[in-house]
């Protein structure tokens, strides 16, 4: 049976090369640690079903890769974004220096209202830290970012850092800050959500009612 | 195969006029790529000798033989020949391969200290840091072949600066890597133990995989270089091909919205190591090596056959998601070489349709 949703919504993982974007993935997606990844070429795709704040939401996951002759293929899959994920390594301080380049990639290249959050990746080699918690916190609030520690081995926040980007996503639509009929938001209507709206402007009992069908 | 060995004793002994028999194989009946027998293949080499007699034997007769696969046995010799490493001149070969190996391990006294350079650094850490993420089936996980790689890679990157090294190409060292390690031991076992291997024939392997993977990717430069033009047309001409020789799967892609570019950039990257195993990937290779611009070219009609192989399972798929995960997870797991046969003759039989019409496959 198809799974009916009230929303889809386009992600990205971008990052430096090694920081651990599709083990951050593979354990959204199948609730493991991805023992033996091999490096990514251009750009892999998942996809989960989640709940966020009462709605059903796809989520379509553009995996990328790190290694910058990749950028000219990644880059076409910016546009039409509505949120992303940009991962650091704790233990590399290299990969938090280049988090500048890919914001300012991220920020020109998809759309202006793309809701970004930064992930510090790699949380239990705490051992080998290289940057703290508290500047990359720094670095978040005066770039506009949400931000969470996660760790693709144990799975801690990884579902968080996911979750909070499309309940951030949610809220936007909600307050009207985000218009998803708008041509590249990386927001779509899902099959619930259309039925809905061809009737005139429901209620929100009424969207409670279709989710439940 | 008594013919065989007479006619190679005859070449050599002179007595057969050149411009009459140019290619002593031809007497084989060698008449088209995909009727070769291996096994005959194998009797003709081992027993005729032909690396040691025939001094110059021809190697557009080698290519012919090598397209429909090469016994384990004589791959390691034929793959350098085919590449251009060896010369076809056999009492060359020895000489050649000593220099060779030499202006290798030159290359590492040269240039291997600077990779901790501040303009080479970022060149090693990549190469330092996906090394140890490849497929175990490359034995790179194995002490010391991780090193061989490494140093591979790296002189390989820093000489071809316009490129450099790109993820992808250190896939590309593997199946050299393996066959050459093969040409040391007598049977073929999962998992060798690499460092039983004395440190000579290590240091032979090592730079003989270079020189092949340098030759390999003097044909596709422009897959690496800056945005990766090569693949970019590549792709384009798959979507095309694809178009001409199998509507119903292209408009099922279209009516998805999936693009080609989505799933078969990895496939020219990687020249689709990705998405077949190992032990195939290396049969492929014996057809590519044998096939003029087998890399670059060939490997599009393959694609096009690899797709088109698929295309009840596509059309079983109605989203995008579904189809995404396929074509990013083939199941090829069991493939072995009846598959890639049948792969490659049909790749075969697309190029000998489209290849001299390229205006065929344009809509």
């Amino acid at each position: 049976p198809k799974i009916t949703y009230n929303f889809l919504f386009k992600f990205l993982v971008i990052g430096s090369a090694g920081t651990g974007k599709s083990c951050l993935l593979h354990q959204f997606i199948e609730n493991k640690f991805k023992q033996d990844s091999n490096h990514t070429i251009g750009v892999e795709f998942g996809s989960r079903v989640v709940n966020v704040g009462g709605k059903t939401v796809k989520l379509q996951i553009w995996d990328t890769a790190g290694q910058e002759r990749f950028r000219s293929v990644t880059r076409s899959y910016y546009r039409g974004a509505a949120g992303a994920l940009l991962v650091y390594d704790i233990t590399s301080r290299e990969t938090y220096n280049a988090l500048t380049n890919w914001l300012t990639d991220a920020r020109t290249l998809a759309s202006p209202n793309i809701v970004i959050i930064l992930c510090g990746n790699k949380k239990d080699l705490d051992a080998d830290r290289e940057v703290t918690f508290l500047e990359a916190s720094r670095f978040a609030q005066e770039n506009e970012l949400m931000f969470l520690e996660t760790s693709a081995l144990t799975g801690e926040n990884v579902e968080e850092a996911f979750l909070k980007c499309a309940r951030t996503i949610l809220n936007k639509i909600e307050s009207g800050e985000l218009d998803p009929e708008r041509m590249g938001s990386g927001i779509q209507y899902g099959d619930a959500s259309l039925r809905q709206l061809r009737q005139p402007r429901g209620s929100a009992a009424q969207t409670k009612q279709q989710c439940n069908c | 195969m008594r013919t065989a060995v007479c006619s190679v004793e005859h070449h050599d002994g002179g007595r057969l006029p050149e411009k009459h028999e140019p290619h002593f194989i031809s007497r084989l009946r060698v008449a088209h790529p995909l009727i070769i027998n291996a096994h005959a293949f194998a009797v003709l080499f081992i027993v005729s000798g032909v690396f040691s007699k025939c001094p110059a034997f021809s190697t557009e007769e080698l290519r012919k033989l090598s397209w429909s696969g090469i016994p384990r046995q004589v791959r390691p010799i034929t793959w350098k020949l085919l590449s251009g490493y060896l010369p076809a001149n056999a009492e060359r070969r020895e000489s050649t391969l000593q220099r060779k190996r030499q202006e290798y391990f030159g290359f590492i006294e040269q240039y291997y200290d600077s990779r901790n350079d501040e303009h080479h650094q970022d060149t090693y850490r990549q190469i330092h840091i996906d090394i140890p993420r490849m497929s175990p089936e490359s034995l790179v996980l194995q002490p010391g072949v991780t090193e061989i790689f490494e140093r591979i890679l790296f002189i390989w990157a820093i000489r071809h600066p316009a490129s450099g090294y790109v993820q992808g190409i250190n896939d590309l060292v593997t199946p050299f890597f393996v066959v050459y390690v093969f040409e040391y031991i007598e049977e073929e076992v999962e998992n060798f133990d690499v460092s039983s291997l004395r440190e000579e024939a290590l240091r032979n392997i090592e730079a003989d995989s270079f020189w092949c993977m340098s030759k390999l990717l003097d044909g596709i430069q422009d897959n690496y270089t800056f945005a990766q033009p090569g693949i970019q047309r590549k792709v384009k001409a798959l979507e095309e091909l694809v178009s001409r020789i199998d509507e119903t799967v292209h408009r099922h892609m279209q009516q998805f919205e999936v693009e080609y570019l989505q799933f078969a950039f990895r496939w020219m990257n990687n020249l689709l190591m990705r998405e077949l195993p190992l032990r195939c990937t290396i049969r492929l290779w014996d057809t590519y090596q044998a096939e003029p611009e087998g890399f670059s070219h060939f490997h599009l009609y393959v694609c096009a056959a690899f797709l088109v192989h698929w295309r009840k399972e596509v059309l079983e798929e109605k989203d995008f998601q579904g189809l995404m995960i396929l074509l990013q997870n083939l199941p090829t797991m069991h493939w072995g070489n009846e598959e890639v046969s049948v792969l490659l003759a049909e790749a075969y039989r697309l190029k000998f349709a489209f290849a001299d019409a390229p205006n065929h496959y344009k809509r």
